[in-house]
């Protein structure tokens, strides 16, 4: 594939991606015109586009497609359920033949799927409420255009569009060679040729100008013949008119296409489109420019020379701001991700037979595109869960007191370091009894274990874990979880579940924000440097010795009138106890919960490149990764969320 | 690097270190660098076979310890220790691992036919580490299973 069609490609799908939101958000309302334009005009960018670089089977089927919207637009029908269902599937059939690539030889191929939509497409329209409207009058145009020198260059098709006109109605064209040079100064390359083309449609003018919609920086002269004037005198006549309106005329063909090109070409002055793996060697440069970095702040300390302290300082500054923009380039809203979950909601419902809303919030909160990109495939096993064995059937819903109509909410939040992403439903919740019992028959659990519900309901991650008595097409192999928390896992995040008996399911995925470069507070615990992520941390206050040296039990610090559990990182770590007289609380917070974390010292903020740990120890919990510092040596991150969990869970079980 | 290169006939070359006056051997395709002992940062709660990580020219590796596994006392830092940069697989992952040898002496070609059996009784480490013993100027060589005795502990 060439390259305009390979960007066509990319660009085609990015509009179908858009259109699969409008035509569910259209079903949600569907006397809105904005929805109707938006729709029409994306088909209509679809058909131009697509004909336009080879795509000539997609563009003869979306010309169908868009037609439907058309009437619409026109008021000559309306949007019907059975419309956004064919559309639906219409967009999927798009997607495919995007997939199938170019036409070769540029004839629309005909395949038994494509002429299946196209007949229900059309019998929709017969079956349309309005009447359709008077035929409208045929009218005639004379057409005269010269593509410019370089659109041959830029794969512009000049047959094509005359094959366009040949559509909207009888046509007769006529080649101007007038320019053609001689063949010693011919070069192949530009296309010398014009066209005249004599149009008799029913089309009207607006048909005419969207054949030129790409092309519009042409010198193109569209001219409609006064039904008046007869038609023999019609072409002599827009001969000799053609060069006195010529100034005046190409202006025309650009403002009429103006509107609807205004949105997307908005766009691409806007924005670049950069390849993910370009994004991903900068931030690894990046990365060994803060670590560099570091190591030149350390030089110049040792050295104390003022003139080195203070370009080590501007270049750390420097650093500083690099990062922050090549992170923000790589955070996208997770909208990107909960955007697709209406379609999946949507047909899940259809296909089991149960109505389910899907709510989204927080979708503008940005997560780095390496956790975007994975997020997909856990967020679909979740929901299929959540609808195919949370949410009950609509009798059953009436029959408990609840609505017929079942709710998924996805909701995505920041909290401190972390990204909370949860997938919450109004179903009957997890059997606490069943699982249990499916745990002890595999083996999981002890019969007489006396676990706690959390820990209980954490077996639905184990691998090949299902209580459905019978299998859907959907789930119940118990296949996914295992696969969704292996993935979680996988981007330094975690996965637990909440669930009430009747009321509902929670599954909750926690997900750093970013997974390559982090502002850290560099500490001495057991004589080992540790990082502690800045964004979990709250404030560093002193320890007092009184309070140090207590063995009462769990200790307890009084900061500004609140209470604050703390705990001893050596203790927690297995480590000796360091002789230190600088001992400090670092204060977390979590989810809400102040923690304070005990160390032997504080050394200072640190710009941190995140290294993922081996094999070795990446299943240690309260450890995020490592990385190495400024004298060469290697600090490990700790993961302030999972060390605050561990002491909950820890308490729990002591309790 | 799995096993699958274990060709019965073939000769290998392998490096021979000592630990705790025993002589070990690693076949030299998994050796990447022999370097002098350099400071270890040690994990909290970690595998005692995997007690910390090291720097190693700006890439961070486990330090693996195996005197551990094998039961042999910790090693005292010595004139002659060196730390072996080792290229291995570890659950299916593709690790630069560092480990401490009391002494690196030798790189020899051993011919793997010629390894003898470990009698289950003669030795106190567990058989399934050592693929065989060779010997060498009357020196007993410990040719080690790489994958089984670098694996991480497992807690199953």
């Amino acid at each position: 594939m060439n390259p305009a069609a390979q960007s066509f490609v990319q660009e085609a799908r990015d509009i179908l991606e858009d259109l699969e939101g409008v035509l569910l958000e259209l079903e949600a309302d569907p006397t809105n015109p904005k929805r109707v334009d938006a729709v029409f005009r994306a088909l209509h960018t679809l058909k131009g586009s697509g004909a336009m670089f080879g795509f000539v089977t997609l563009s003869a089927f979306t010309h169908h497609f868009e037609n439907a919207y058309d009437r619409i637009r026109e008021g000559k029908a309306t949007v019907t359920p059975r419309l956004i269902e064919l559309s639906l599937a219409s967009s999927d059939h798009l997607e495919r033949m995007l997939d199938a690539g170019p036409d070769e030889g540029g004839k629309p191929v005909q395949d038994p799927a494509t002429a299946e939509l196209v007949k229900q497409i059309e019998m929709l329209e017969t079956a349309g409420p309005a009447a359709p409207a008077a035929a409208p009058k045929a009218e005639r145009y004379t057409i005269v255009f010269k593509p410019d020198a370089a659109a041959l260059k830029n794969g512009m098709r000049p047959d094509l569009i005359l094959a366009e006109l040949g559509e909207l109605g009888e046509a007769t064209v006529v080649a101007l060679t007038d320019a053609v040079p001689g063949l010693r100064d011919l070069d192949p390359a530009i296309c010398h040729i014009a066209w005249q083309v004599e149009l008799e449609t029913i089309a009207g003018r607006e048909a005419i100008d969207d054949v030129f919609i790409f092309a519009s920086d042409w010198d193109i002269e569209i001219r409609r013949i006064e039904e008046t004037e007869d038609a023999a005198k019609a072409a002599p006549a827009a001969e000799a008119a053609a060069p006195a309106e010529a100034p005046a005329r190409p202006e025309a063909p650009k403002a009429q296409a103006a509107p609807k090109d205004e949105a997307p070409k908005a766009q691409k002055t806007d924005s670049v489109r950069v390849q993910s793996h370009r994004l991903d060697e900068l931030m690894d440069q990046l990365g060994e420019l803060v670590i560099a970095q570091a190591r030149l702040n350390r030089i110049a300390d040792e050295l104390g020379d003022a003139g080195l302290g203070s370009t080590a300082e501007e270049i750390e500054r420097l650093v500083t701001g690099l990062r922050d923009t090549t992170l923000s380039i790589r955070m996208l809203p997770v909208e990107l991700v909960f955007g697709k979950f209406r379609r999946v909601v949507r047909d899940l419902s259809t296909e089991l037979g149960k109505t389910v809303t899907l709510e989204t919030r927080g979708g503008e909160t940005e997560v780095d595109k390496n956790v975007i990109d994975s997020l997909t495939e856990p967020l679909v096993h979740i929901i299929r869960n959540s609808i195919d064995h949370g949410i009950e059937s609509p009798e059953a819903r009436r029959a408990s007191g609840k609505a017929d109509q079942a709710r998924v909410v996805l909701h995505a939040r920041q909290s401190g370091g972390e990204v909370l992403i949860s997938i919450s439903d109004d179903g009957a919740g997890l059997d606490a009894e069943a699982i249990r019992t499916r745990g002890i028959e595999r083996g999981l659990i002890a019969a007489d274990a006396d676990l706690p519900e959390d820990q209980l309901f954490g077996l639905i991650f184990e691998p090949g874990f299902s209580t459905a008595k019978t299998l859907s097409s959907v789930s119940g192999r118990g296949v996914g979880m295992d696969a969704v928390r292996r993935v979680i896992e996988d981007l330094r995040g975690s996965v637990d579940v909440r669930s009430q008996k009747g009321a509902g399911t929670e599954v909750t995925l926690r997900l750093p924000l970013t997974l390559a470069i982090i502002d850290g507070l560099l500490v001495k615990v057991g004589g080992a440097p540790f990082v502690l992520p800045l964004s979990s941390v709250e404030e560093c206050v002193e320890l007092p010795p009184a309070d140090d040296v207590r063995t009462s039990g769990r200790s307890i610090l009084r900061i500004r009138n609140e209470l604050v559990p703390f705990l001893s990182l050596d203790r927690l770590f297995g480590f000796e106890r360091a002789d230190s007289e600088d001992r400090r609380v670092v204060v977390t917070s979590v989810e809400g919960r102040r923690m304070g974390l005990v160390v032997d010292e504080v050394i200072g903020q640190y710009q941190t490149v995140i290294k993922p740990l081996s094999v070795y120890h990446h299943g240690i919990e309260g450890l995020a990764g490592s990385t190495i510092l400024g004298d060469g040596s290697v600090a490990l991150i700790l993961d302030a969320a999972a060390i605050v969990r561990r002491a909950v869970s820890a308490q729990r079980v002591a309790a | 690097m799995t096993d699958s290169g274990r060709d019965i006939d073939s000769d290998e070359m392998v490096l021979t270190f000592s630990l705790d006056g025993e002589t070990f051997a690693i076949p030299v395709s998994h050796v990447n660098e022999i370097i002098d002992p350099l400071p270890v940062t040690r994990a909290p709660c970690a595998d005692p076979f995997a007690p910390g990580l090291v720097n190693v020219r700006g890439a961070i590796a486990p330090f693996v310890d195996l005197r551990q596994r094998l039961g042999m006392p910790p090693a005292v830092l010595g004139e002659t220790s060196r730390v072996l940069v080792l290229d291995l697989m570890v659950g299916g992952e593709s690790t630069k691992v560092a480990m401490l040898a009391d002494d690196v002496d030798d790189i020899t070609d051993t011919r793997m036919a010629d390894l003898e059996a470990v009698p289950e009784l003669g030795v106190r480490w567990p058989v399934h580490l050592i693929r065989g013993v060779a010997k060498k100027n009357d020196t007993l060589v410990i040719v080690l299973d790489v994958e089984p005795a670098f694996a991480p502990t497992s807690h199953k």
